[in-house]
């Protein structure tokens, strides 16, 4: 069965010739483009379900591939990056992009990623009211959540936080996003809120608060929904 | 200060106090006479010191044999005295640098006021005690109040003695305490008739009018109203330094106004006294007329009399006006100053009124301005401000014997002319005789020119003629009239000549100082600029030059002129010393001033960098420079010091740019690295975890090709490991090459081979002329060559583009050439594709960004062979298209049968 059509779109010939036996491999149809030109009007013409994108392309600039899928497509993209342009990722992240793999990566991971980028759009396009993450529920419109079948108290702000990390399961939120959307505008930089809520939410709802399974820590990034 | 204004502590003096802090402390124990006590209380309070636990060395003590002080030094450390030898013998003297050395807390050296023997490092006892408070040690001192500068005058008028020894005021004014040891008159003759009283040998004829109730009487009341005004001024300091509001406010100030007469002294020790007993501050001026030339003895006496002033602590300046009442008053209103003080001499003579009208100017204009007078003995008086000073000297014989000829010429004039038509007036004949040599040749020719004229007139032309005698009258008074008028005519001639001469002497010194300046900073480095600044300094001042800086710590002489490569040792310590300090060292200075050359510091000032000194040879007469060579030697110091800075900074700059590319250049290399090693890898890794992880899921023939892409990126990184060796190697020169015999056409289709292995996709076409024969190089290091021009031309000619590679022999040269019909290279990177990190903009969709090594290495590799490298885009003979040209150089016995 087919699992779907994704798109790598990048200039390197090399990267084409291991990925797409390998993506063939796991039953995803590859697609190819070599510049972001050829990448948006696939993207158009083909309706691929998932996209990995290189951010070093020679026509354009990644990011601007990202604005300009994010006017119109929805499309989890997933962007292949170099562990020393931190700040190109975190931007290409804000653009709208789903999560990162750096370069060089192992096969297995990108393809994990890539499922857990699909499964979270097939989540969205449900729209159930309850999710669910590992053994915990949220169930959004009655504010209650439960792990493993037994209630947790959380404050509202808490609510909220986990509410707005759950709805983005699998993919990567940076430290603005959910500033932004949880705290609003004026906080997008008061990144210790952040830090003592995430706290608090892993004492309440992960088994082992110290190493945390639901809400993964991405250094200098974000923070990833496991589960 | 206004009275609305808070009270502020006054900066000068918490400064002063902040300054005190860090040196020590000096105290010193102030007697009237000798005998009084001095050194026992010194001592008697030391060794209270000690006991207190402070660690006390008696620097030098002269106890002369008295059993009481003998008693006292019992049992005080003592430094051993430093004997140097002085006209055949040796003198013991206080080591100034054992004391150093040993850093006491606190040092005992007697007789402040005692003058060291030639060949120590200071003239004066006091100058090493400056030295060792300025090393932060204590020090107690003794003195008799006679001993002092400004008292000098005072004491020499009631005892009749004049003390050779004195301290400036200045070095009483930095004691921090000063202690009075008093003994009544009276008993001190006692103690002198027991014979308890040491005097010096030479002062032995002097004892008996010294040592007189009245004498010692009043040198008691001296010493006790220095004491007190002492008390008064600490008093005021502390209230200064503590913003309290005071009586000082209103206080005097002075100002005494220096000549070059004979008063000088005596007028500048007058104010220095007044100044005291009104606890005043006060000025010391002269005032230069401009274009009025000084003679040198009165320069003299007017610098010694400034010198004076300063060691006295007055401020000392120097004005420039031609109306000298005028512009003293303006000084003296823009000071505030309270009271003037000037000389004046009693002279003999109708000149003698001449400067009366100075002091009646003053006194006339000085409103609310107090003006003192002092007269001076005019025996002592010079010429001062007379007519005659201002005239030059003589000149040449040559101009008196012009001015002869001239004159005898205006009389043969005179009389030819008068045969033939009847002259009335001849006279104006001799005044242009006289004219003519005033102009030429200075005043006195042209006065010599008048009586000449006046006599050759009166013979030849005024009856009776032939003889010096003048029958009537009125021909009597024309005769005096021409001589008045042509002595005039002569002396302002004369003068408008000197100063023309002066102006132009002027402007050619102005002219030089702004010629050393420009050629000074126009020179690039350090050695050129002190090279240049002791040959012009030489030339200016006529004396020989060295500048030293101060290099690793140490200084060495930078440059010298006459030549020079090195400084005796007195010399060195003097220009250390001045380099140390940033004070003048040297001959015609407080310090070491037997050396032969005087040193001034190089910057350093206004909180500058010190970078050394510079040295003036001294003549042998040791006399102090005159403030004219003294003003012209500061402004040339200041320049080449600034000169030098100048060029240290730019260097400095140019190091640290230098440092900062090297660093840029090391970023590029390190992203350049590590991007392009990313590709390759992520390759390598992305393929072989595939395989490990879906391996039975991938089909046989895609499973093939994985491997080999992962053993060609290998490859790929093995080429860049390659690359970057060898660029280090050529960095370092430590290309070695193997030569041997090389098919150009065998190396061309290795070239092609490799970077279609690395999937390129281009046309390839090799062609090269017939017989053509082999090259000396080295295989492997050529194949890097050649395959780094072909493989950037298959990354930046574009995926279909044609390439081909040639080779020909052109001018006993082997030209391989690689040509494509790509875009080309942009015309502003084209010089610059050989240099490292260069890289031009890529073709879409066409393997990574090279490392823009490539050709930088090719270039490296090609010249190491003997040969060169060229780029031309478009190429030739097409619209666009890159080519690339090695040229390596065949050898002579190239062996072309090899060839299969």
């Amino acid at each position: 069965m087919k699992a779907g059509t994704v798109l790598v779109v990048d200039d390197e010939p090399a990267i084409h010739r291991f990925m797409t036996p390998a993506l063939t491999a796991n039953g995803y149809e590859p697609l190819r483009a070599d510049t972001g030109s050829e990448a948006l009007a696939l993207v158009a013409n083909r309706r691929p379900d998932a996209v990995i994108l290189d951010l070093g392309l020679p026509d354009m600039d990644g990011k601007e591939v990202i604005r300009r899928l994010r006017e119109w497509s929805a499309v989890p993209i997933l962007i292949l990056s170099a562990r020393d342009r931190e700040v190109e990722k975190i931007e290409a992240l804000d653009l709208g992009a789903d999560d990162f793999i750096n370069k060089p990566f192992g096969m297995g991971e990108l393809m994990a990623r890539l499922r857990a980028a699909l499964r979270h759009r097939m989540q969205e396009k449900g729209e159930t009211p309850v999710l669910r993450l590992g053994t915990v529920e949220v169930d959004i419109p009655r504010h209650r959540v439960t792990r493993a079948g037994e209630e947790v108290k959380l404050t509202p702000k808490e609510f909220d936080l986990l509410a707005f990390l759950v709805r983005h399961g699998g993919k990567v939120l940076t430290h603005r996003q959910i500033l932004r959307e949880v705290w609003g505008p004026a906080h997008e930089h008061d990144t210790q809120y952040l830090r003592v809520y995430v706290g608090q939410l892993r004492a309440k709802i992960e088994d082992d608060p110290a190493s945390p399974a639901l809400i993964v820590t991405e250094p200098g990034v974000g923070y990833r929904m496991g589960g | 200060m206004s009275v609305e204004e808070p009270p502020r502590a006054d900066p000068e003096a918490l400064l002063a106090a902040a300054e005190r802090e860090a040196r020590g402390q000096l105290r010193i124990f102030l007697g009237a006479a000798p005998g009084v006590g001095k050194t026992y209380a010194m001592l008697n309070a030391a060794r209270a010191a000690r006991t207190g636990g402070r660690d006390v060395v008696a620097g030098i003590i002269e106890t002369h044999g008295r059993a009481e002080t003998q008693a006292l030094v019992e049992g005080l450390e003592m430094l051993p005295r430093k004997a140097i030898a002085y006209r055949g013998r040796l003198v013991p003297e206080f080591d100034l640098e054992a004391a150093l050395a040993r850093r006491p807390s606190l040092l005992l050296v007697d007789e402040y006021a005692h003058s060291n023997v030639e060949g120590s490092r200071h003239p004066k006892r006091w100058q090493d005690v400056q030295e060792i408070l300025a090393a932060g040690i204590d020090v107690w001192t003794t003195l008799n109040i006679q001993h002092v500068e400004s008292l000098n005058d005072v004491v020499q008028r009631i005892t009749g003695v004049r003390v050779r020894e004195t301290v400036p005021d200045t070095a009483l004014q930095k004691a921090d305490e000063i202690i009075l040891v008093d003994l009544p008159s009276d008993e001190l003759i006692k103690r002198l008739a027991d014979g308890k009283v040491y005097v010096e040998d030479t002062a032995t004829r002097a004892v008996q009018s010294f040592f007189k109730p009245s004498n010692l009487t009043a040198l008691r009341e001296l010493a006790l109203r220095r004491v007190a005004a002492r008390v008064d001024s600490d008093l005021v300091e502390r209230m200064q330094g503590s913003a309290i509001e005071g009586p000082w406010a209103a206080g005097e100030r002075l100002l005494v106004c220096v000549g070059p007469d004979g008063t000088a002294e005596r007028v500048v020790r007058e104010a220095k006294r007044l100044a005291d007993l009104m606890d005043a501050s006060w000025f010391a001026v002269t005032v230069e007329r401009p274009g009025h030339v000084m003679a040198s003895r009165d320069r003299a006496r007017l610098d010694a009399g400034m010198r004076l002033a300063e060691t006295l602590g007055a401020e000392t300046r120097a004005l420039v006006a031609s109306d000298l009442p005028g512009e003293l008053l303006r000084f003296a209103r823009f000071e505030n100053v309270t009271q003037i003080i000037i000389g004046k001499a009693r002279r003999r003579g109708p000149f003698g009124s001449l400067r009366r009208s100075l002091a009646d100017a003053l006194v006339r204009a000085s409103d609310g301005i107090a003006v003192h007078v002092v007269t001076a003995e005019a025996r002592e008086a010079g010429p001062g401000m007379g007519w005659r000073s201002r005239l030059p000297p003589a000149g040449p014989i040559s101009g008196f014997l012009a001015a002869g000829l001239g004159v005898a010429g205006a009389t043969l004039i005179g009389l030819l002319l008068t045969r033939v038509v009847a002259l009335p007036n001849v006279s104006m004949l001799y005044l242009l005789a006289v004219l003519l040599p005033a102009l030429l040749h200075g005043v006195w020719p042209a006065i010599f020119a008048s009586g000449l004229s006046f006599l050759a007139y009166n013979f030849f032309f005024i009856d009776p003629v032939e003889t010096f005698t003048v029958a009537r009258p009125h021909e009597l008074l024309a005769l005096m009239v021409f001589l008045i008028v042509a002595v005039i005519i002569s002396a302002i001639a004369g003068r408008a000549r000197e100063q023309a001469r002066l102006a132009a002497r002027r402007m050619r010194s102005t002219r030089r100082l702004y010629d050393f300046t420009r050629k000074l900073s126009a020179l690039p480095d350090e050695a050129r600029v002190a090279e240049a600044a002791v040959v012009e300094l030489h030339a200016t001042l006529g004396r020989a030059s060295v500048i030293l800086l101060a290099r690793e710590g140490s200084l060495a002489i930078a440059a010298a002129w006459p030549p020079e490569d090195r400084l005796d040792t007195a010399s060195m310590t003097a220009a250390n010393w001045a380099f140390e300090r940033g004070e003048a060292a040297g001959a015609g200075t407080g310090t070491l001033p037997t050396a032969p050359w005087l040193f001034r510091p190089l910057g350093g000032t206004d909180g500058g960098r010190r970078i050394g000194v510079i040295g003036i040879e001294h003549d042998g007469a040791g006399t102090p420079l005159d403030t004219e060579i003294e003003g012209l030697l500061g402004t040339l110091v200041e320049q080449t010091a600034a000169a030098l800075l100048r060029t240290m900074l730019s260097a400095e700059v140019t190091r640290v740019r230098t440092a900062a590319e090297t660093e840029r250049v090391r970023n590029i290399l390190l992203a350049s690295i590590s991007h392009d090693f990313r590709t390759p890898l992520a390759s390598i890794l992305g393929a072989a975890t595939s395989l490990i992880d879906y391996g039975p899921n991938i089909p046989a023939e895609a499973r093939q090709d994985l491997l080999i892409q992962m053993r060609d990126e290998a490859e790929n990184l093995d080429l860049m490991v390659r690359n970057l060796l060898s660029m280090t190697r050529l960095e370092a020169g430590a290309l070695d090459l193997r030569r041997d015999w090389v098919d150009v056409v065998e190396l061309m289709n290795r070239a092609v081979a490799a970077v279609k292995k690395r999937g390129a996709t281009q046309r390839l076409v090799v062609t090269a002329a017939p017989d053509l024969p082999l090259v000396q190089a080295d295989p492997s290091l050529m194949d890097q060559a050649l395959g780094n021009v072909v493989a950037n031309a298959v990354r930046y000619a574009g995926r279909e583009a044609r390439i081909g590679l040639s080779a020909t022999v052109i001018d006993g040269q082997m030209v391989i050439a690689v040509t494509d019909d790509g875009p080309g290279i942009p015309a502003d990177t084209l010089p610059h594709v050989f240099e490292k990190f260069v890289r031009a903009p890529r073709a879409a969709g066409d393997g990574g960004d090279g490392s823009g090594l490539g050709l930088a290495i090719t270039r490296g590799i090609v010249e190491a062979h003997g040969g060169s490298v060229s780029a031309r885009s478009p190429a030739p003979g097409q619209r666009s298209g890159t080519r690339i040209a090695l040229r390596l150089p065949l050898g002579p016995e190239a062996p072309t049968e090899e060839k299969a």
